[in-house]
């Protein structure tokens, strides 16, 4: 991330609160408080008003895949449609590469949304009086794009998500992975830099998830869009986020590297997420080690060979019966610090703690 | 325990919200009984006391009628073009083409079944000799159609952009909905003169609503996700609106167009009362007043003729439907024009077809002798229910009970015998911890002894407000009181009374027996294959042609009007009653099955108290229905607002019109209200 350059997205201070006069009554909580967002929270709930997104700061970096988790009704939904301005926030500041979207005129907002910007949605909002292609290439249609042209256009996004030979179906004669990926290659087709996907997988079925999840990880690795990402499953978060931001009845707990989510949870909603997943799995040996050059280490022949990306599980397999700090290597043979076994093993413990 | 320091609060915390409402019902209703003889202003509203307001609105009216006819005859001008345009096209096609595209067009919506339908329909009509008649009616609803169509979408699209004039518009169709038929005609009658333009602008009006409610709830229904990928997709709102949201709302706006033709139709025949123009419904009214009931039911029967093939087609177009092959539409068009051709010089006039007249003849043969052999039978039933049921309904048990219609003569004492047994009742129910109940109970034989077209005026009001005020709380009781003020205050009050006194006893009919089939359609499958098409029938015809049956046999009068208004007001009843005790959820009664109830344990515990909302709905529907058919039936012999409005129509009187019609109203909103709110209330309580 370099700094000359604005990030994708920046959110400061958004809140959103549903109810009536929703604006005075934020500012003034806000006013009351002193600026204390939590404290200006109860005082919302107090009057009958609903504040499902709070004082969300973060930033999203060009090319990243920052994912949304939460429970059910802790407000991801709310915030990525401020984001993409489906909602308008009742406070803070959005921008989208250094562009304010919050007080962007309408027709900005089109056009932002015709270039830019792209969504899938959790249900699939697919239009149902049009057929597979034609709900693909709507996003060209109400730009003006000629029939063939737009045509041609989804066919090919048609194709990427392999729906190929369903482009004349309509979407009640699709399946539910079917039909999403009709969504994603709607989504795809104006070539968008921003996408948005809110829950995208949570209505299928757990295996069709799973292949959808590998193929949205393929399309990505062939795009350079900035992906918001919503979910509840931790294990979707962990499997595709570069990095997370964990939601809790609207407020913003931890953002992190998936490892840190999993290996220095900060409070207990966090650690029962992190409770379900296998962490030796998804935590990094560069997560725990020591870095530096390890005092010159030189590689013996029962040097167990840690390298920065393995797992916690394969390192501590390697490393179970020595009890000396372990050099740990990278991709050109270099070492680039050590490990202690013990430490790797008390890593994998720590939820029992 | 708790220990209240003030006996009266403790007492008032202890009464229900409704016990309250109808202990101060009996009391207003027991001082006007006792103060009554005294004071006469107590139970009838003095004459003096009334202002002019029929006077008044019709001034105003009138004047802003005259402003405004400059621009309306205009208009009329401009709408006599399609009109013509409409009758000539109707009216010079050869019948063969058009008994062929009515079967083409039902091909095309619902394959074999419609296209038989298309063609049977307009044979029966064709065969009827009412061809050009009917040609002019059809007419009038084609070009009336389109005019709603716009009218009602282009409402309901405003109303769904602009959120903040949602409530207001349905204020607003809660009204014209409400208003009755006749009344819209009068003003209409005063700005266009008489003529077919008239019943045209008037069908136009009617049927716009259903048609701006659909639009609303379709659009309103349209996912939220869709919505939102149309936004996302960069489409402008006119795009959102246009390519995404109409199409996804595509079949409840179909339901609205279904409604909107079956409003059109109806008005259209309703509006023939003006006369003026040779249509079907014009026939209808001629033979009936001439007591030519043959010629009268076959008129009638092709009114239902079309309201069938229009109902049936239209409403095929709001499901998903198969696609029928088209060429078989095109051979049957071809067939027609073929026909059409080779026996073009002999194709006889429509007008010659006298098919059904002797089935006609032989209708009012039948019915003369069926009439002549059972005359007797009939007038026993009529009287029977006017001198047992309706009259003391009406004026109260100590003026209709007397020497030649019970045997005996309604005395002082009885009155006092009856009110005292009432109390003992009442007293008995109320120690019983059935307070409400008990006090009703007094308040029900309160009313049967004074007859409702007699209620004292504070007794009525008080009702009203207590009514509204534990359905729908104090605003609403409120609203409901100062809206019988101003009926009060118009003069118009005894004749709403009267109409109250009629419509109640038909909805009480109603309920009785529309629930009765219900219930047993909800047990019996059997008794609804029976009955479902018979309640299809009854709503698809228009108000109008239940008038000839119940004619054919009771003649004109009071009973004749309530049974047309039990006729057509019963389906709602049915429907929702069967709806309502057939939609529990299966676990419920999986549950009290388990639990060892019986099939009527398990009606009486589980089902009713269930359906007891959806019930209640229908009611409502029910209520709505009788007032509106109430005024259709002034034709044949009704007291009260309806027959005030159709006196005004005759008169051309806008104020009486327009005052009658907005009383009609008024009764019908609240009444409305009234049951929304037990319903609704019915409803929070079971948590659905
Ligand atoms: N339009 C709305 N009006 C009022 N409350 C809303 C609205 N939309 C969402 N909420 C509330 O905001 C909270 C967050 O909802 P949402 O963002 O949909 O959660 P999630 O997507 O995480 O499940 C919930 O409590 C929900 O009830
Ligand atoms: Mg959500």
């Amino acid at each position: 991330m370099s700094s000359d350059t604005a990030p994708a997205i920046t959110c400061r201070h958004v809140w959103q609160v549903f109810g009536p006069d929703s604006e005075p009554a934020l500012a003034q909580a806000l006013a009351q408080s002193g600026g204390d967002a939590a404290a200006a929270a109860v005082a919302l709930r107090d009057k009958g008003l609903i504040p499902a997104v709070q004082d969300a700061t973060f930033e999203v970096a060009e090319g990243e895949l920052f994912v949304i988790m939460g429970l059910s009704g802790s407000g991801k939904s709310t915030l990525v449609r401020c984001i993409s301005h489906l909602l308008d926030p009742t406070g803070g500041e959005i921008r989208i590469h250094g562009e304010d979207i919050v007080t962007a005129s309408k027709q900005r907002l089109i056009e932002l949304r015709r270039n830019k910007l792209g969504m899938v949605f959790q249900h699939f909002g697919l239009f149902p009086h049009m057929t597979v292609a034609q709900n693909v290439a709507y996003p060209l249609r109400v730009q003006g794009v000629k029939q063939a042209a737009r045509r041609a256009k989804a066919q090919t996004v048609i194709d990427l998500v392999g729906l190929s030979g369903r482009e004349d179906t309509y979407p009640r004669e699709l399946s539910g992975g079917q039909r999403q990926r009709v969504g994603i290659a709607r989504s795809l087709v104006a070539d968008c830099e921003v996408w948005f996907l809110d829950e995208p997988f949570s209505a299928l079925d757990p295996l069709i998830r799973r292949q959808l999840q590998d193929e949205f990880l393929q399309i990505r690795a062939n795009l350079n869009t900035t992906i918001v990402f919503i979910t509840h499953d931790i294990n979707e978060a962990l499997k595709l986020a570069d990095r997370i931001a964990i939601m809790r009845d609207g407020r913003i707990v931890q953002i992190g590297t998936p490892t840190e989510i999993v290996l220095n949870p900060v409070d207990d909603y966090v650690r029962e997420f992190a409770k379900d997943v296998a962490r030796g799995r998804h935590a990094r040996v560069a997560s725990v080690m020591h870095s530096g050059d390890g005092g010159g280490h030189v590689r013996g022949p029962d040097d167990p060979g840690l390298r920065r990306n393995m797992t916690l599980d394969a390192a501590l397999a390697k490393c179970m019966d020595l009890y000396e700090p372990v050099p740990v290597w990278d991709d050109s043979g270099m070492c680039v610090g050590t490990v202690h076994p013990a430490e790797l093993a008390a890593a994998l413990q720590v939820d029992e703690a | 325990m708790t220990t209240a320091a003030d006996p009266v609060s403790a007492a008032r915390a202890r009464l229900t919200p409704g016990a309250q409402a109808a202990l101060v019902t009996v009391l207003v209703g027991c001082v006007c009984l006792l103060l009554g003889p005294n004071l006469p202003w107590l139970t009838a509203w003095p004459a003096a006391w009334t202002a002019p307001a029929t006077q008044w609105v019709g001034v105003g009216a009138e004047w802003f009628l005259n402003a405004i006819k400059p621009a309306a005859r205009g208009f009329s001008e401009v709408l006599r073009f399609p009109m013509d345009w409409a009758n000539f096209v109707l009216g010079a096609t050869p019948w063969p083409l058009l008994v062929g595209g009515a079967t083409a067009l039902g091909w095309a919506i619902g394959g074999v079944r419609m296209a038989m339908l298309g063609f049977a329909g307009l044979s029966f009509v064709l065969a009827s000799g009412y061809w050009a008649q009917s040609m002019n009616t059809l007419a009038l609803v084609a070009v009336s159609v389109p005019l709603a169509l716009l009218l009602g979408g282009a409402i309901g699209i405003l109303a769904n952009e602009f959120t903040r004039i949602r409530g207001a518009v349905q204020a607003m169709l809660d009204v014209m909905q409400t208003v009755p038929t006749f009344a819209y005609l009068t003003p209409l009658l005063l700005l266009f003169g008489f003529g077919p333009v008239v019943g045209l602008i008037a069908s136009a009006i009617y049927a716009a609503p259903p048609m701006a409610r659909n639009v609303m709830l379709g659009l309103e229904r349209v996912d939220a996700e869709i919505k939102e990928a149309a936004v996302m997709s960069g489409g402008t709102r006119l795009q959102q609106l246009f390519q995404v949201e109409i199409p996804s709302a595509a079949s409840q706006i179909m339901v609205g167009v279904n409604q909107c033709l079956m409003a059109a139709l109806s008005m259209v025949i309703i509006a023939a009362v003006i006369g003026g123009f040779d249509d079907i419904g014009w026939e209808v009214l001629l033979t009936m007043r001439k007591a030519q009931f043959g010629q009268s039911l076959l008129a009638g029967l092709v009114i239902v003729a079309f309201a069938v093939i229009i109902d049936r087609m239209s409403a095929a177009l709001a499901l998903e439907r198969r696609r029928y092959d088209p060429r078989v539409a095109y051979s049957l068009i071809g067939l027609a024009v073929v026909f059409t051709v080779v026996f073009w010089s002999h194709l006889p006039d429509p007008a010659t077809f006298t098919l059904l007249d002797p089935l006609a003849a032989a209708v009012d043969h039948g019915l003369g002798a069926f009439t002549a052999d059972n005359g007797a039978r009939l007038d026993a039933i009529k009287n029977g229910a006017m001198f047992y049921g309706l009259l003391p309904l009406k004026i109260g048990l100590d003026d209709a009970v007397l020497d030649f219609t019970w045997g005996f003569q309604w005395t002082a004492a009885m009155s006092l015998a009856l009110y005292a047994l009432a109390l003992v009742a009442g007293l008995l129910l109320a120690l019983r911890e059935r307070l409400t109940g008990g006090l009703l109970l007094v308040i029900a034989v309160g009313m049967l002894e004074t007859g409702i077209a007699n209620l004292p005026w504070p007794f009525v009001l008080t009702a009203t407000a207590a009514l509204a005020w534990v359905a729908q709380g104090r605003g609403f009781a409120a609203i409901a009181t100062g809206l019988l003020l101003t009926i009060l205050l118009s003069g118009l009050f005894e004749r709403a009374l009267l109409s109250l006194y009629l419509s109640g006893a038909a909805v009480f009919a109603c309920a009785l027996v529309g629930g009765c089939i219900g219930l047993l359609c909800a047990v019996s499958p059997l008794a609804w294959r029976i009955m479902r098409p018979i309640c299809d029938m009854l709503q698809t015809i228009p108000l109008f042609v239940f008038l000839i049956p119940v004619l054919m046999f009771f003649q004109i009068g009071e009973f004749s009007a309530f049974l047309a208004i039990c006729l057509y007001a019963v389906v709602p009843m049915i429907r929702y009653t069967r709806h309502g005790l057939i939609s529990t959820p299966g676990e419920m009664i999986e549950a009290a099955t388990a639990s060892g109830a019986t099939t009527w344990q398990t009606m009486r515990d589980v089902r009713a108290p269930y359906a007891a909302p959806t019930i209640l709905l229908g009611l409502n529907q029910t209520i709505l229905y009788a007032f509106a058919m109430l005024v259709i039936a002034a034709l044949i012999g009704t007291t009260g607002l309806g027959q005030s409005i159709y006196l005004a129509l005759g008169q051309a009187d806008v104020g009486l019109g327009l005052s009658a019609g907005a009383s009609m109203a008024v009764l019908a909103l609240i009444a409305d209200r009234l049951v929304q709110g037990f319903a609704e209330e019915r409803r929070r309580a079971l948590g659905l």
